[in-house]
């Protein structure tokens, strides 16, 4: 019983963190119309970055992630600019493939240079706190901390969404283009935006992230497939969608570890998605 | 003339290039035959992929799933002992049935969601191969019992792409390939012009699945060894595709130029550098994606290089005839249609206690009203009032919530689109539809090829010629439809419903934004179809004055109920239809004038 | 007030307009009148800052304007309602209105341009919080409409603002747009319907596949006889 509630507090969290991780993507497919096959590897590249900076100076956490953040806030946009938006120019056919293709390559080559720089093998931040305990249930204060880390986030996600500019531009962008651009929102402009801001949600993310659990370079599609299916269940641009989602698939992945087989839990969420296209060809909160 | 002989200096060219590749190995250079064979290998994989892709518009990123399955299965049954065709036969049949299956959910899903959906295939069918041990081995993969078949296979595979490039070229001149073609461009008109898409859309997934497992069944017998990151890799998985978008994809020769150029690369940086493969491999992926995802052939500069110019030919460009062949067209103007009889007492689209019902909005509330053939009938209301509802529920793009539709006496239930356009109901849309990027001859000819009676894909071109004379677009006979104005999309449009042979023509709104001259034109147009070959017509319309030119009666709706039916003149003076339709028109109607 | 001067606009690959020009005096009416896909609502996008102009002149209160971002005119006083609406459907009525001071310098003016935008539709004030893709299609033009005022534009534009919307309520908001000219807004007016556009406007351009090909009064269009043949079926 009691392992079958650590199973679960582990899940939540996980879930959580998969949560903001596809929110992140969410917003971007919202605004920028584009699906970011690289996402989850941002995620990877952040967690090996941030944890080689912590085993080598000795930094807090929370300074890592104030430096990773805006580090990848600058990176994504200029990329945005560079190999992406020069597609919008084009087909809607040659778009598709054209972002397909970058994002993919992209994905290859950050997880090659990453294992080459760091290694292929899994690695985390080894921050020992004392842990608590209620009952015969351990906690530790590394996961309440990364609880509230993420709880903090969505709440500030949710109050940019709804009550700052770039947040209705953000909204009123993913509804209604061209209405918008009537309104003198900039979309091109926004659009960078929207992705740098959407690919360092990811960086702080991954900080937490790698607080908990092992990253490595290659897992990055992986998590891109279930941030996709995430947006999926939850609905693109709906954040506490995303969040009850993501904390379903990651005590689902859990519970698959512990009845079944762990190996397994990858192809879980794959499935899902599947499943859940099925019946929903658009996501299941898209309009008909 | 020229083109026989063109036919004739193609087949030579042909054989020779076959003739020169297949001495490769017997050259007894093993390296040199070894890229040899990973080009055809490329080739039978990129092509494969493109029938679905570049043809039909769906990019399955997870194509080299068939592969790795092909390879599988191949390798299982030689590992039992079984022989090289009957291992190759069941790769095939185990791979064709996994595409049948998966292509049930797959086609559910489009665009960006279809990509993504079977690209994350491949990680799925890694863990299963994974895991999967008793059958799979799992990470140790499995040897084959073979040694030295370079040869052998290398000889095989090319028959395989000769195949290949065969199945490439019936494809695009038969009436398959054209259905591939309209669903690529847009698949709802495609079914209400008659095509049937379910079934081509599986039958092509299942053509391109079973060259795909050939693919990997050969490399495996070449490689003697397979386990899941080699077949199921993401790294591997894309470079067939890669290859084909880099040249054009949906082109003649593009996936032949580009896994030429690309592989050859490959090769050179295999041997030439160390390390940072996946990193060149993406690099390679991104640059082709970021600067000629539409593929190098298809840029500007290449129609200046004759060789290029050649090779960057599109598919409809072999079809279609020469420009002389189109001066001696029809001059008369008399359209092959069938002329209609009246069907005596039996109305010929009949609608009882429709209703139509989205969630919450009912869009059309018990509505009964019949059409006698031979009439043309005017349906009019508000914007909101269900009209193009009403369409849609006859044309089937909705299936009504309660009620019957009835055709000709027939009950139209459980008849699916392109069933209804074949029993004789052809439509426009408010905004035209065009085949984008086909030419304004092909739109004309899909219909034609796709009716009660089909036409083989050449009479359907010469046929479409006389409907496009007839709506006087023959100057733009081999340009594409994307490229048309408004008014000319809205001709091709008309012509291309009566291409459909329609007992029943919907027109929805045809004339707004078209100068009254312009209206007049179609005005004649539908009086003529009616009076010369019976055509029954229901036209919705804000324009009065248009309707008021040719209607025999007309409908009335508002809210999704029927307010009124009758002549026109009557409609317009019906006390409900001037409060809620007219506003405050409704004293000058009730003057006698009318309001446009 | 504003001027275009042989404006010719590309759409990627096709040429919309080739030769448009016209002249809009501080607070008058002007219709534009022309069959679809003749470049009405191309033209209204060139001036708004939506399409990039190929060549020509936009001149607007004596400024030449160079490929003018939309934040820029609205900033600038011009306003569109396009043609369609195109509302924030998930969006509530109010937050729709909001958007509209979105490229507006000074954003705390919002309450005083909300107050004479319920002013003009006080259903809206009722519809407030509802999200605007529940409303009606005449409710809906009067959010854009408003959506379009938040930003007290000096010139406004309309595109096709009648589509769609029941005749009753046309009436209402004709008599709104009435009231926004009393104030001294100088409009455009796109719209299908000839006879509702010359009641309406004090002159009238015909844009003909992509040029402007006729000028004048309602009276001087309604005499010409090449005007009335070609447009409203006489």
């Amino acid at each position: 019983m009691e392992v079958l509630l650590q199973v679960l507090i582990g899940g939540i969290l996980l879930g959580g963190l998969y949560a903001l991780v596809a929110f992140g993507l969410s917003l971007i497919y919202g605004v920028v119309r584009i699906l970011n096959f690289a996402h989850g590897t941002l995620l990877a590249v952040s967690g090996v970055l941030a944890s080689l900076v912590f085993a080598s100076w000795q930094l807090h956490p929370l300074l890592i992630a104030a430096l990773l953040a805006p580090l990848m806030f600058a990176c994504a946009y200029a990329y945005y600019h560079v190999l992406l938006r020069p597609l919008t120019r084009r087909s809607h056919f040659e778009a598709t493939v054209g972002t397909v293709l970058v994002t993919v390559g992209t994905l290859m080559i950050l997880s090659d240079l990453t294992a080459m720089a760091a290694g292929a093998t899994q690695r985390n931040i080894p921050v020992r706190l004392e842990a608590l305990e209620f009952g015969d249930i351990v906690v530790s204060t590394t996961q309440l901390l990364i609880l509230l880390g993420i709880a903090l986030l969505t709440a500030m996600m949710h109050v940019i969404l709804k009550r700052t500019w770039f947040g209705r531009a953000v909204r009123a962008v993913t509804q209604e283009p061209v209405g918008a651009e009537i309104c003198g929102v900039q979309s091109t402009r926004l659009k960078a935006l929207t992705f740098a801001f959407g690919s360092a949600t990811v960086a702080i993310a991954a900080v937490l992230y790698v607080l908990s659990f092992p990253v490595d370079p290659y897992m990055g599609f992986g998590l891109t497939v279930k941030a996709f299916t995430i947006i999926v269940v939850g609905g693109v641009g709906n954040l506490p969608g995303a969040l009850l989602a993501g904390i379903f698939l990651g005590v689902a992945e859990g519970l698959t570890g512990l009845y079944w087989k762990p190996e397994w839990a990858p192809a879980l969420s794959v499935i899902l998605m599947l499943l859940i296209l099925v019946a929903y060809p658009k996501g299941v909160g898209a309009k008909t | 003339m020229s083109k026989s002989l063109n036919a004739v200096t193609g087949w030579a060219l042909g054989t020779f290039g076959v003739a020169a590749l297949a001495s490769l190995p017997f050259l007894g250079n093993a390296y040199l035959t070894t890229i040899g064979f990973t080009v055809l290998i490329a080739y039978i994989l990129g092509q494969s992929w493109d029938w679905v892709a570049g043809e039909m518009g769906y990019v399955n990123l997870g194509h080299y799933c068939f592969y790795g399955i092909g390879a599988y299965a191949f390798a299982i049954l030689l590992v039992g002992n079984w022989p090289l065709w009957v291992a190759i036969g069941f790769a095939v049949v185990v791979t064709a049935l996994a595409a049948l299956v998966i292509s049930v959910p797959l086609f559910r899903l489009q665009g960006d969601y279809f990509a993504f959906a079977t690209l994350a295939l491949l990680p799925l069918m890694e863990v299963l191969a994974y895991n999967l041990t008793p059958i799979t081995n799992g990470a140790d993969g499995i040897v084959l019992p073979v040694a030295q078949v370079l040869q052998p296979a290398y000889l095989i595979a090319l028959g395989v792409c000769v195949l290949t490039f065969m199945v490439t070229l019936r494809i695009n001149a038969s009436r398959f390939g054209y259905a591939l073609k309209s669903i690529r461009n847009d698949e709802q008109v495609a079914e209400t012009v008659g095509v049937h898409i379910a079934p081509i859309k599986r039958r092509v997934l299942v053509l391109s699945a079973a060259f795909g497992a050939v693919a990997g069944a050969v490399q495996a017998w070449q490689m003697s060894y397979i386990d899941p990151a080699t077949v199921f890799g993401l790294n591997v998985a894309l470079v067939p595709v890669a290859m084909v978008l880099f040249a054009g994809s949906g082109l003649r020769w593009g996936p032949v130029v580009g896994v030429l150029v690309l592989a050859t690369l490959q090769q050179w940086l295999l041997v030439n550098v160390k390390g940072f493969q996946a990193t060149l491999y993406g690099l390679i992926v991104l640059l082709i994606g970021r600067f000629m995802p539409g593929g190098f052939l298809r840029a500007r500069w290449v129609k200046k290089v004759p060789l290029l110019r050649a090779l960057a030919r599109e598919h409809h460009e072999y079809m279609g005839e020469t420009a002389t062949a189109a001066q001696t067209s029809a001059a008369s103007k008399e359209l092959p249609l069938p002329r209609y009889a009246a069907l005596g007492s039996t109305p010929l689209i009949q609608l009882e206690n429709v209703r139509m019902q989205f969630g919450g909005n009912v869009a059309v509330k018990d509505v009964s009203l019949q059409i006698q053939s031979g009439e043309i009938v005017g349906l009019i209301g508000p914007n909101g009032s269900g009209k193009t509802t009403l369409f849609n529920c006859i044309s089937r793009v909705y299936t009504p919530t309660e009620g019957r539709v009835l055709f000709a006496g027939q009950d139209l239930k459980g008849c699916s689109r392109d069933q209804i356009a074949r029993l004789g109901v052809g439509r426009t849309y408010q905004i035209p539809r065009p085949f984008g990027d086909l030419t304004v001859q092909e739109n004309i000819a899909i219909p034609l090829m796709f009716n009660e009676q089909p036409l083989s894909p050449r009479d359907a071109m010469r046929e479409a010629r006389v409907f496009i004379e007839y709506a006087e677009l023959g100057h733009r006979l081999r340009e594409r439809a994307d490229g048309l104005s408004v008014q000319e999309k809205k001709a091709l449009e008309f012509a291309r419903a009566l291409a459909c042979k329609p007992r029943l023509l919907l027109v929805d709104e045809v004339a707004s934004g078209l100068t009254p001259g312009e209206v007049q034109r179609f005005v004649d147009h539908i009086r003529h179809v009616r009076d010369r070959y019976g055509m029954t017509v229901i036209w919705v319309e804000h324009i009065f004055s248009a309707l008021e030119k040719v209607v025999d009666r007309v409908i009335a709706l508002e809210e999704g109920t029927l307010i009124a039916d009758g002549p026109l003149a009557d409609v317009v003076r019906n006390e409900r239809v001037l409060s809620t339709y007219l506003g405050s028109a409704a004293p000058k109607a009730k003057a006698g004038e009318h309001t446009c | 007030m504003l001027s275009l001067k042989n404006l010719s606009v590309n759409h990627g690959p096709l040429t919309a307009l080739w030769d448009v020009s016209l002249d809009v005096r501080r607070g008058e009416k002007v219709g534009l009148l022309g069959a679809n896909g003749a470049g009405k609502s191309t033209t209204m996008g060139a001036i708004v800052g939506l399409y990039p102009k190929a060549s020509g002149t936009i001149t607007y209160n004596g400024q030449v304007l160079e490929r003018p971002s939309t934040a820029q005119t609205v900033a600038g006083g011009i306003a569109m309602v396009p043609e369609g609406r195109r509302l924030f459907a998930a969006m509530s009525v109010l937050e729709n209105l909001e958007m509209g001071v979105y490229a507006v310098a000074n954003r705390k003016d919002m309450a005083v341009s909300l107050a004479r935008v319920y002013e003009l539709f006080p259903i809206l004030r009722e519809k407030a919080t509802q999200n605007a893709g529940e409303l009606s299609g005449g409710q809906q033009q009067m959010v854009a409409i408003g959506r379009a005022l938040m930003s007290r534009p000096r010139l406004l534009l309309l595109d096709e603002p009648f589509i769609g919307v029941a005749p009753k309520l046309i009436d209402e908001i004709l008599s709104a747009l009435h009231s926004i000219a009393v104030e001294g807004v100088t409009m455009i007016l796109v719209e299908q319907n000839t006879h509702r556009a010359l009641d309406f406007v004090d002159r009238a351009y015909v844009i003909e596949n992509g040029h402007t090909v006729l000028e004048g009064s309602r009276e001087q269009l309604l005499a010409d006889p090449t005007f009335a043949s070609k447009f409203l079926g006489l």
